[in-house]
């Protein structure tokens, strides 16, 4: 790869952050937002000798232990911004095929020497890969924030603050487990995501009602002719990504690469395939 | 070979239904030659079992280990 | 001279209707051609089978390539421009400079800004706050600083005032045209663009009606102002059209010699637009 070529696809990348602002920095913004200040209206209804035991408490309970074996815990904490994640996801990846055929903004886009197969890959990595830092960077302004209103509130009380500093490298250690377990869990999701970007290549209109009809049209067609639900256990277990939590570094590749994992992630290329082809059809 | 391509590439539909029948294939086909259903993984963090009511608890566990905790996900 | 789009019969249906009827096209490197007919003709499915944006049955080759095949390898060849406003309207202008010049390989950036240099066109503006003039003018910056074979224009100025489309074709004409770049422009407003032509194209019902070279033109259509005297005469001589011009008449002939219409009248050559009416008018009568 060269550095024209480097610096061609993170131009694509970045057309398709820009493209949506709102959903890539406003969601976690405001959702982060909204916790600190949340948080903050809180604590003013806490009595002053319990703030002061609770942060004394997290000092002691950190103070000393490797960030690397406490990080899991603040995983919790990242719940929320998953969950905007994956929804964000749902509506970006639905669109993503969909929007410039409506505005007719494709004939630029197809006017470019860009090919089918590395616009439906853009896609693919924004949301898989690209998205998520985004998230895990606004996660640990939130932490940094969190760090120092507690540090400022131990130093306060007269409080040994040195263990917070181990919370703190917790907290930002469990970023790292939060996005590999993002990114891990992307590929495990394949299957669907291929789903949402074949009906989003594929619809003159309303693409997502496509991709949630025709699959349940399919599954009542299973219904009907075997009397099995194989269809529905499958989509189910293709857009749960909870199973994936990566909770130590050394797991990632136990994850990788199990036998399911690599049958997702082919018969995922298939549905993708299909994508790539559906974008010669741009009317 | 080639009218089979055509044939599929002719419209959004028939390349609709051939990718869907594809997929549908390649999932059914591996469902039976495993013989099992579509797994979800299931979840073991054992940290998820930790209570804050126990934090006392917690924290003698924690200083019997003499300070080496040994929280690994296993 | 070698051809830059060749093409045998192409043909393309949506359902019962055709687009496209076997259409024949040879298109030379150098040339500017106006492929010109009126709306639902089938001028923008040809130009996008030309870019590879649609699918056609039949020959097709541009700049050494089948569109079908690889359409982002023929674009580092190729530049299109489509009836206005199909930028993409979230991007600002600055940012789309920077996703052209990262993208394609012959873009030089330094002429898109001067060219930019010379518009009304504020770079940090979004492409939707701009006015559909100014997106012309950007997209045609855009364009001009790619360095390719050809550039396939559909409607370029539609819905533009005319100070625009005047601008855009001196532009065209006069920093772009070289000689050795080929240009193809679709419209219906022929009056704008046949001075600037050199290989003209008329298309009506997805066939070609005409094909000639400009220089041809005057060989094989004629317009005659016909005494009023010499009717009987002119109609024996089978015109393709007449129409009345002021108490006279003017009658347009194809392939008829040149001593015999001198006897008729003052003999012209006719405006693009007066034979292009006069061949679909002629068509019309054919089918009924």
């Amino acid at each position: 790869m060269n550095n024209f070529d480097l610096r061609r696809y993170r131009a694509m990348l970045k057309r398709e952050v820009l493209e949506h602002p709102t959903l890539f920095f406003g969601a976690p913004v405001l959702e982060a937002l909204l916790i600190v200040l949340i948080l903050a209206w809180l604590q003013t209804f806490v009595p002053l000798e319990e703030k002061r035991l609770a942060v004394e408490y997290m000092a002691v309970l950190f103070n000393g232990l490797s960030p690397t074996d406490m990080a899991p815990i603040f995983m919790l904490l990242a719940i929320p911004f998953v969950a905007s994640l994956y929804i964000s996801a749902i509506v970006y990846l639905t669109n993503s095929l969909y929007q410039d055929r409506r505005d007719t903004s494709v004939l630029f886009w197809q006017s470019m020497p860009v090919s089918n197969l590395q616009t439906v890959l853009s896609k693919i990595v924004t949301i898989g890969v690209v998205v998520p830092l985004i998230y895990m960077g606004t996660l640990a302004i939130m932490y940094c924030i969190g760090a120092i209103w507690l540090t400022v509130m131990g130093l306060s009380y007269e409080v040994e603050v040195a263990g917070l500093g181990y919370m703190f490298m917790a907290a930002l250690t469990s970023l790292a487990l939060v996005y590999l377990s993002t990114v891990v869990a992307s590929l495990w999701l394949l299957p669907t995501v291929g789903w949402l970007l074949l009906f989003s290549a594929f619809a003159k209109r309303t693409p997502l009602l496509w991709a949630i009809g025709a699959f349940i049209l399919l599954g009542l067609i299973e219904g009907f002719v075997f009397n099995t639900q194989y269809l529905a256990n499958w989509v189910e277990s293709r857009s749960d990504p909870s199973g994936y939590l990566i909770l130590s570094f050394g797991s990632v590749f136990d994850r990788l690469f199990t036998y399911d994992m690599l049958f997702g992630i082919a018969v995922g290329s298939i549905l993708i395939t299909g994508a790539v082809y559906m974008r010669r059809f741009i009317d | 070979m080639n009218k089979i391509r055509n044939l599929i590439m002719k419209n959004r539909y028939t390349l609709l239904l051939t990718t869907i029948f594809a997929y549908i294939l390649a999932v059914v086909v591996e469902g039976a030659v495993t013989g099992r259903d579509a797994r979800v993984i299931d979840l073991e963090n054992p940290f998820f079992d930790l209570d804050v009511r126990d934090f006392d608890e917690f924290r003698e566990a924690r200083s019997d280990d003499d300070d080496e905790a040994d929280f690994d996900d296993r | 001279m070698n051809a830059i789009v060749e093409a045998r019969a192409l043909r393309k249906t949506f359902g019962d209707f055709q687009v496209l009827n076997n259409i024949d096209l040879n298109i030379p490197l150098g040339s500017i051609t106006g492929l010109i007919g009126p709306n639902g003709a089938g001028k923008t499915t040809t130009l996008k089978a030309l870019i590879g944006l649609c699918d056609v049955d039949g020959e097709l080759t541009v700049a050494g390539r089948d569109p079908r095949e690889s359409r982002h390898k023929l674009m580092e060849d190729v530049c299109f421009i489509a009836d206005v406003g199909i930028l993409p309207k979230w991007l600002r202008v600055n940012q789309i400079i920077d996703y052209v010049e990262a993208v394609h390989p012959r873009f030089d950036r330094s002429k898109a800004e001067k060219f930019l240099a010379t518009t009304d066109i504020p770079a940090k503006k979004r492409i939707k706050e701009l006015s559909k003039g100014m997106v012309t003018q950007l997209h045609l910056a855009l364009v001009m600083a790619i360095d390719v074979k050809l550039l396939v224009l559909d409607e370029p100025t539609l819905g533009l005032d005319i100070i625009y489309r005047k601008e855009f074709y001196d532009r065209l004409l006069n920093d772009y045209f070289d000689g050795e770049r080929t240009i193809i422009i679709s419209t219906h407003q022929v009056e704008e663009i046949e001075t600037l032509l050199s290989q003209l194209i008329f298309i009506n019902r997805g066939e070609i009606v005409l094909d000639s070279q400009m220089s041809e033109l005057a060989d094989h259509y004629a317009e005659v102002v016909v005494d009023t005297a010499n009717l009987a005469q002119a109609d024996a001589l089978q015109p393709i059209h007449k129409r009345k011009l002021l108490g006279k008449y003017a009658y347009t002939y194809e392939g008829v010699a040149k001593d015999k219409l001198q006897e008729l009248g003052e003999v012209l050559v006719p405006s693009v637009s007066d034979l292009f009416v006069a061949k679909l008018k002629e068509e019309r009568n054919e089918q009924l």
